[in-house]
């Protein structure tokens, strides 16, 4: 692996989301971007001038429309500065996270905006997701974004009560979190005495995917400021440190044929290295939070074991004792997560500012009350794409 | 799949792209103003001291909120770059060739991308003045307003100095007949024998009747004051050395060429011929024009 330590410490000073939702004929899109740049600047209480790069980021084909940053610099404020445009499928967002860490740390620029967007109700999800496969070998087998993947591996290896059972707990568990933040565009109030009629009734989309499970198709903006340690502490007295990230994309992982993943998944691979190299024996103890790219219960309850490298049935474990809510041992997306609100482009870097605001301690009402000090965020993409960052309290290690 | 080669396949595909495109409470205000009221609005920053249109709700150059800033623009605009589609493919609005301009609306600082009409391709420059025209039928979209077309001077003119060049000629043709020449001696009060009485006429030189000279002389009237310069051309001299005489009966054709500038005034000089149908030189003589000033 050709990782080197960075050239300089990079923080994230501001952060701004929109409210997410189904439907936001009230803006075009530059106008709904604009929203989530104007909050993050008012955050860091910086204006466009101190901003020295843009970096605009969704899945291109989504919308329908060619060369968006350019459509949106009259709301991303781009006009006139240095501008790069992302655009990795479900991974944008941790790449958006990726190139404002790394773009600040290069030393190039001193202070880097990073946006994510996606009005997933103007455009044609499944259409975009189809043009992704090849032509000839896959495209006629392509089942868009949905999968039941995890459901059979789940249910292979716990069987299908306790499987099912998980996978509905942690469900409840997210739309619990989803009520907590005003930003949520799906929060049903739902509860432990539905769980029955969810498990039996909840409409079937693939195999033992249903309807509830799944993350939804949602149209918002997340914007994050990044800048050098000098900067950052200039700009702030909470930054919030960006002390490593790393990606992984390995496509050959997604088995059509057996639903299995024959070697490590990319999220284990990824958590290995990220670890190993940042002396972390014990994930699962040292993070405070983890905001996770989670599109369905299934996949969220499966991943944990990857993520935090476990065995055998600990990640059901952590689900089944609700270790994974807001004020257990592990907590798993205080926002809600992805099946809350999936604004694509904008999905995982909302992770990244989510994990930033509960360091900083004013995440709102889904705020961890323990002190946290050493948070994780996810990206995932179709490909089995991964993308990992993690976030510092204290400068200190 | 194509086989068009024996031993390398090829897929055709066909995507099929759905998509909406939310205007937002800004670009629906634009339209609606388009829609209902015939009248283009544009936002202002005032901060800035510009005008936007399309409008946009923030000034992308101060971040400043202008969204409920409206301004009412003139439905009038200079062209300030163009271009002329040619080829024709599915997802255009017209068939081609037609004109894709940008048109800056008088009070407006930014330009708006229209379709101009009613000007030939080959004369379509920038910088010409266009009048939007608003469609019969709405669809709420920008093509409320059908296309834009040149505002056409309230009076034509010919050609002005700027317009003239060396070389540039134009000409009238009449064949004089005896009417004429009666209607010209009554205009004129000039009953001259010699053009009206044929007894006294075979006792001239030319043996019978003969057309004033004055009357060939003026088919050049119409060359100077119609053709060229054209209309609204003032001509302050006129001089005329006759050659030939005309006979009833005889075409005259009447020249006037530009030969030269008089730049200290903005003056062209244009040399005159007549001619009649032997090929003869009837007169021959010089002008000098005041071409026409563009009005507006
Ligand atoms: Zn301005």
């Amino acid at each position: 692996m050709g990782y080197k330590k960075k050239n300089r410490h990079v923080g994230i000073v501001g952060v701004g989301e929109t409210k997410f939702s189904s439907h936001r004929e009230d803006v075009n899109q530059a106008e709904m971007i604009h929203e989530a740049v104007r909050q993050a600047l008012d955050d860091a209480n910086l204006t466009m001038d101190d901003v020295d790069c843009v970096v605009h980021g969704n899945m291109e084909l989504f919308e329908m429309i060619h060369q968006p940053d350019l459509w949106h610099t009259l709301g991303s404020g781009a006009y006139g500065k240095d501008a790069f445009r992302l655009t990795t499928g479900g991974t944008t967002g941790g790449t958006l996270a990726c190139a404002g860490d790394n773009l600040a740390a290069s030393g190039m620029y001193d202070v880097v905006m990073a946006i994510g967007f996606e009005k997933l109700q103007e455009g044609h999800t499944t259409g975009g997701i189809t043009n992704m496969a090849d032509p000839l070998w896959a495209r006629k087998l392509q089942s868009g974004a949905l999968t039941d993947s995890a459901a059979v591996k789940l249910i292979e290896e716990f069987g299908a009560e306790r499987a099912r059972r998980a996978a509905m707990t942690y469900r409840i568990i997210m739309d619990k979190h989803a009520c907590l933040n005003p930003n949520s565009h799906r929060a049903f109030g739902l509860d432990w005495d539905q769980m029955d009629d969810l498990m039996e009734n909840s409409p079937p989309l693939i195999g033992d995917l249903r309807l509830i499970h799944m993350c939804s198709q949602s149209d918002g903006a997340c914007v994050v400021i990044y800048a050098s340690e000098e900067k950052a502490k200039q700009i702030t007295d909470t930054p919030v440190w960006v002390r490593d990230h790393i990606t992984v994309h390995r496509e050959e992982t997604l088995d059509l044929c057996n639903n299995y993943y024959p070697t490590d998944t990319t999220h284990r691979f990824a958590a290995e290295k990220l670890y190993e190299r940042n002396g972390i024996t014990n994930p699962l103890e040292y993070f405070d939070v983890f905001e996770m790219y989670d599109p369905s219960a299934w996949w969220g309850t499966d991943w944990l074991k990857e993520f935090f490298l476990l065995e055998d049935d600990d990640h059901l474990k952590l689900v089944e004792n609700k270790e994974i809510m807001i004020d257990g041992k592990m907590p798993i997306n205080p926002s809600g997560g992805v099946i809350a609100a999936n604004p694509i482009g904008a999905t995982a870097l909302v992770r990244v500012a989510e994990a930033a605001k509960q360091i900083r301690g004013n995440a709102g009402p889904h705020q961890i009350q323990k002190p946290v000090n050493h948070a994780l965020a996810s990206a995932f993409g179709g490909t089995m794409w991964t993308v990992l960052t993690m976030l510092e309290k204290e400068l200190n290690w | 799949m194509s086989t068009q080669s024996p031993d390398s396949f090829v897929i055709d595909g066909k995507l099929a792209l759905p998509y909406q495109y939310f205007a937002g409470r800004t670009g629906s205000r634009f339209l609606t103003s388009i829609r209902d009221e015939k009248k283009i609005k544009g936002l202002k920053c005032e901060k800035c001291n510009k005008v936007f249109v399309p409008p946009r709700q923030t000034c992308e150059r101060c971040f400043e909120d202008i969204s409920e800033n409206w301004v009412e623009l003139e439905n009038a605009g200079t062209v300030t770059g163009f271009t002329i589609i040619r080829y024709e493919e599915p997802h255009q609005p017209f068939k081609p060739p037609y004109i894709l301009a940008q048109i800056k609306l008088d009070g407006a600082d930014t330009s708006l991308t229209h379709i101009v009409k009613g000007v030939a391709l080959s004369q379509m420059k920038t910088g010409i003045r266009v009048q939007a025209k608003f469609a019969k039928n709405s669809t709420s979209t920008i093509m409320d307003i059908d296309h834009f077309r040149p505002i056409k001077p309230k009076f034509e003119l010919g050609y002005s100095y700027d317009e003239l060049e060396i070389g540039m000629s134009a000409s009238f043709t009449k064949t004089i007949t005896e009417s004429d020449v009666y209607q010209f001696a009554g205009i004129s009060g000039d009953f001259n024998p010699m053009h009206l009485n044929e007894e006294f006429a075979k006792m001239t030189p030319f043996g019978t009747r003969i057309a004033h000279g004055a009357l060939p002389q003026s088919l050049i009237a119409p060359v100077l004051g119609m053709k060229l310069p054209g209309l609204g051309t003032v001509i302050p001299e006129i001089t005329v050395r006759f050659r030939k005489p005309t006979y009833f009966g005889d075409t005259v054709t009447a020249t006037a060429e530009v030969v030269e500038f008089i730049e200290a005034r903005r003056w062209v000089k244009l040399e005159l011929t007549w001619t009649n149908q032997r090929d003869e030189l009837v007169a021959e003589g010089h002008a000098i024009a005041i071409p026409p000033t563009p009005m507006g």
